[in-house]
């Protein structure tokens, strides 16, 4: 339908290259950094050859950086496994929470269930600090202050609407006479959720969980504000580790690589349904 | 026939749905606590510092804003950072959708490997940017040295620090748009633009008169979606300069934090708070009204 | 004793009440056509009966037991939907064997009975398929399996044939009466279409308005529908009505169509001058060039030979257009122009314009 001519065709395939340098360069230039020593950082002009060490690598995972003015103790892993404990289990407890919700929504027209919906997606558009500058107070004097628990807790304005409202939409997908069917044919409701509703849904139960996932471990200002540097995840401790180590730039990209890895390996595996998901089910991809 | 007279039933009440969105709501009940403690802050006169001030003033702490230039220019930077992110991001979002338009590999490739700015942290994406634009090692630093600029100071210098933070937002946030437009622009029908080609006319009145209008509802979605994140930015202008230099990137949400945490000032950080939430809810009122249409079509078209 | 017994079934929606008090009493084995126009309200019956749908009033008896309260899974019927409902992320097996699996049935017992209903079925070879995988004639007999695996003593079918292509309607029309008697259950199936009712229900309950305007045996209701409505809703194409005001002459009831006078049943002169409807089945009007005794004039507008009969469009005198069918399309002379239509007084059906009730005045 569309004749294009060489000239077009060489325009877009620059324009393409352009836009791709502009996204891919960052990421590239900071995945190279992280295999080079300090003195390869600092070498003027930027080269993109050198010979890769693994050292910052190293001296992350062992927590012991070697300096000229003695030994460092890096906290950086420990801020990998909290933004790995706290990502999951908020997406674990989102589900177990969201999921009935979303079926509650999804099947039954019920008083206020319109309103309910909609003041959980509106947490979505909410200034965070409105809510964390309070609860830190409130925190504090219920000692739920820097714990798991209350991180956690909070983690579920970013998780709850997410699932709800996506796995919501595929619950509303699935025939009602499908699940009659099941039930006419003398299984009980709870049999007939967890056998008929939960595995039709389950590629929007699995999309949302991943985004969640990604939306979680992105987080950057909740745990800024409600948790001290044994709790935090990496969006925070690596700010962190930024002011801490100041000059160790090799570290400090190291630590950017592990920190971003597992969200973008996430984001290629739930690709499919990323627009669905970013869109909160307004556009399906 | 006979038709016996049979009371009518007293309606079962439905339990079941309440049982299972009730935990889900109150895990987010409370939440809301907070947000009413924060209404009832922004009245007081509150400093962690002396707490003995702690008296309730009405709308003081919103009065004072009135002829305080420090919160004018909290909105202004705060506007000014909104309009240039959200249009630079929907111009280029929109131009790359259509570049990508045609269902190639070549084309599904470039997009998906688009989503991994969107996908990588805020803050950390602001790190990188960072260390990108340091003055001894920076590639991009380098690089404007090259084109002969010098003395470019990025995110330091007043002069260049809301280019730069909207620069680093414009990277993480552009694929964001692209991904939502390009999924708009595959969803429409193609007749219309069959019909166009056939009749030869020229792209330019097909672009304006065709594709735009068609793409309207896709496009003030995702616009609105943006709108509503960046008048709250934090993620990148915190980590990057924490609203420096000086005044320069004072956004809403980072000058409220910097009043709670530095100047112990809760009333009037969550005074500002307010003021910002009644914008957003402004805006995601008009946003669901948006959202609940294209997510009916969406489910119309499944 | 009554497997199936409804007792004023009443159900509004917003839209307004769609149930106004049915009743209903079938007998063990027998199946009970339940057939009306579309949107009636036949389905919301069915799933008020299987109990996914809540009703407002009445009450319902399933094998001498009051259900009107129960869940569906301890009600123990058996049900078809329109739409086949088949379980996407099961096998054909896994949806038949689907009823008997919830009361802990044995894998041998299940495999032994999805395999018998499925070769009664014909379906055996598609067993281990997904839905997707099967022809919507395939996805028809799974339901179908799904519903009668279990052997339920209540089987409800909601349109079973309406989304399966002419032939296999036409087959199942002629399998599934011996298959539906052979089970012992008893049926309730819902269709629209008024040949599928005659041949497969025992009665036809006839949904009208909101509730069953007749109930009888399929012939009873062809030949003595009880109102117009009921007359309108049975034949292709369906009944002539004629309004009429009969009048006593020394020679018995007559009335006048297109300005010919012709005889009525005996019993329409002791009513003069009432205002009724004459409804004639097109194949009980007789058109002939000659003029008879009690035949009225018309203009033959249009001849349509179909495939076992000739409609012809008749124009009355005052300008009523009525139809005729004649038996075979052998009749080749049969040309538009005037002729004479006459039917047998006897066997005409003749209803109260006002209340739209048949009145009995057949010979």
């Amino acid at each position: 339908m569309e004749h294009t001519s060489p000239f077009e065709r060489i325009i877009r395939g620059v324009l393409i290259a352009a836009v791709l340098l502009f996204f891919l360069f960052p990421i590239l230039w900071i995945f190279l950094m992280s295999f080079q020593t300090n003195e390869q950082v600092l070498r003027i002009p930027p080269s993109l050859f050198f010979s890769p060490t693994t050292i910052n690598y190293t001296s992350l995972v062992t927590g012991k950086l070697q300096t000229a003015a003695g030994s460092l103790d890096l906290a950086f892993m420990r801020n990998l496994g909290n933004s790995v404990l706290l990502s999951s289990v908020s997406v674990a407890l989102a589900l177990v929470l969201g999921v009935p919700a979303a079926y509650a929504f999804a099947r039954f027209k019920f008083p206020l269930s319109e309103d309910i919906a909609f003041t959980l997606l509106s947490f979505r558009f909410a200034p965070p600090l409105l809510v964390l500058l309070p609860l830190s107070l409130y925190f504090q004097a219920i000692g739920l202050d820097d714990t798991y628990i209350g991180l956690i807790w909070v983690y579920q304005l970013i998780a709850l609407p997410l699932i709800l409202w996506i796995v919501r939409g595929y619950f509303e997908d699935i025939s009602p006479d499908i699940e009659y069917a099941y039930r006419i044919a003398g299984h009980s409701w709870l049999q007939t959720f967890t056998r008929i509703a939960i595995p039709l849904a389950r590629p929007g139960i699995a999309a949302a969980g991943l985004l969640a996932f990604i939306f979680c471990w992105n987080n950057f200002v909740f745990a800024l504000i409600l948790a001290s540097a044994d709790k935090q995840p990496v969006t925070v401790g690596a700010l962190a580790f930024v002011t801490a180590s100041g000059i160790q730039y090799g570290q400090i990209a190291a630590a950017i690589v592990l920190s971003v890895t597992p969200t973008l390996a996430l984001a290629l595996f739930a690709q499919r349904y990323l627009v669905e998901g970013l869109s909160l089910g307004a556009v399906k991809g | 026939m006979t038709d016996i007279a049979v009371p009518a039933r007293r309606r079962r009440v439905q339990l079941l749905p309440y049982l299972l969105s009730l935990p889900a709501l109150l895990v987010c009940i409370g939440i809301l606590v907070p947000f009413v403690t924060a209404a009832y802050y922004s009245l007081l006169r509150f400093r962690l510092n002396m707490p003995a001030m702690k008296g309730f003033i009405w709308f003081g702490n919103y009065q004072a804003f009135l002829t305080d230039s420090e919160f004018w220019n909290t909105v202004r930077v705060s506007l000014l950072y909104t309009a240039l992110t959200v249009g630079v991001e929907l111009v280029l979002g929109l131009g790359i959708a259509m570049l990508l338009q045609k269902q190639t590999r070549l084309n599904n490739l470039v997009s998906i490997l688009l989503l991994l700015p969107l996908m990588t942290a805020p803050a950390l994406a602001a790190l990188m940017w960072k260390l990108m634009t340091n003055p001894n090692f920076g590639v991009l630093s380098y690089l404007v040295q090259l084109m002969g600029v010098h003395d470019f100071k990025w995110a330091s210098s007043p002069n260049s620090a809301l280019f730069t933070v909207v620069l680093v937002d414009v990277w993480v946030y552009t694929p964001f748009i692209m991904i939502l437009l390009l999924a708009g622009l595959r969803s429409l029908p193609k007749q219309p633009f069959e019909a166009a080609a056939l009749d030869g006319v020229p792209r330019r009145f097909v672009f304006f008169r065709i594709t735009l209008p068609m793409l309207t509802p896709y496009i003030i979605t995702a616009s609105l979606f943006r709108l509503l994140d960046s008048i709250q930015q934090f993620d990148i202008i915190y980590p990057m300069t924490q609203g420096g230099p000086g005044n320069t990137l004072l956004v809403f949400q980072v000058r409220a934090y910097l009043e709670f945490y530095q100047y112990t000032n809760v009333g009037r950080s969550t005074a500002l708070l307010m003021i910002l939430w009644a914008i957003t809810y402004a805006l995601s009122n008009l946003f669901i009204k948006q959202w609940l249409k294209l997510r009916e079509r969406a489910r119309g078209l499944a | 004793m009554a497997q199936i017994e409804l007792r004023s079934l009443t159900k509004s929606y917003k839209t307004g009440k769609v149930l106004k008090g049915v009743s209903l009493v079938a007998e063990q084995g027998e199946i009970v056509c339940v057939f009306g126009p579309s949107g009636v309200g036949k389905t919301v019956l069915l799933r008020l009966i299987a109990g996914v749908e809540e009703l407002d009033a009445g009450a319902i008896f399933l094998e001498g037991r009051d259900v009107t309260d129960a869940p569906p899974e301890t009600r123990g019927v058996g049900i078809a939907f329109q739409n086949f409902a088949l379980f996407p992320h099961m096998t054909a097996f896994d949806n038949i064997g689907s009823a008997l699996t919830a009361h802990g049935a044995s894998a041998s017992i299940i495999k032994a009975k999805v395999e018998k209903v499925a070769a009664l079925l014909k379906i055996t070879h598609v067993l281990s398929h997904l839905p997707r995988a099967l022809s919507n004639g395939q996805k028809q007999r799974t339901a179908l399996a799904r519903a009668l695996a279990a052997d339920p003593k209540i089987v409800l079918l909601d349109d079973p044939l309406r989304n399966v292509d002419a032939k296999l309607r036409y087959e199942m029309r002629l399998e599934l009466p011996s298959l539906l008697r052979a089970s012992g259950a008893t049926v309730l199936y819902v269709t629209q279409d008024y040949k599928e009712a005659m041949a497969i229900g025992d009665r036809i309950a006839v949904l009208v308005d909101g509730r069953f305007e007749q109930i009888a045996a399929p012939p009873a209701i062809y030949r003595g529908p009880a109102s117009v409505s009921v007359a309108r809703l049975f034949g292709d194409p369906s009944i002539n009505l004629i309004p009429i005001k009969p009048k006593a002459t020394k020679d018995g009831a007559v009335c006048e169509i297109g300005g010919a006078t012709v005889s009525l049943a005996e019993i329409h002169a002791a009513t003069p001058g009432r205002s009724l409807l004459l409804g004639l089945r097109p194949e009980s009007l007789n058109v002939s060039d000659q003029q008879a005794p009690d035949s009225f004039p018309v203009e033959v507008m249009a001849v349509t030979p179909l495939n076992e009969k000739t409609v012809l469009l008749l124009r009355t005198h005052d300008g009523q257009e009525i139809f005729a069918s004649e038996a075979g399309v052998e009749n080749e002379t049969r040309q538009p122009g005037p002729a004479f239509a006459r039917f047998d007084a006897t066997r005409a059906l003749v209803f109260d314009e006002a209340s739209g009730a048949r009145i009995e005045g057949r010979a």
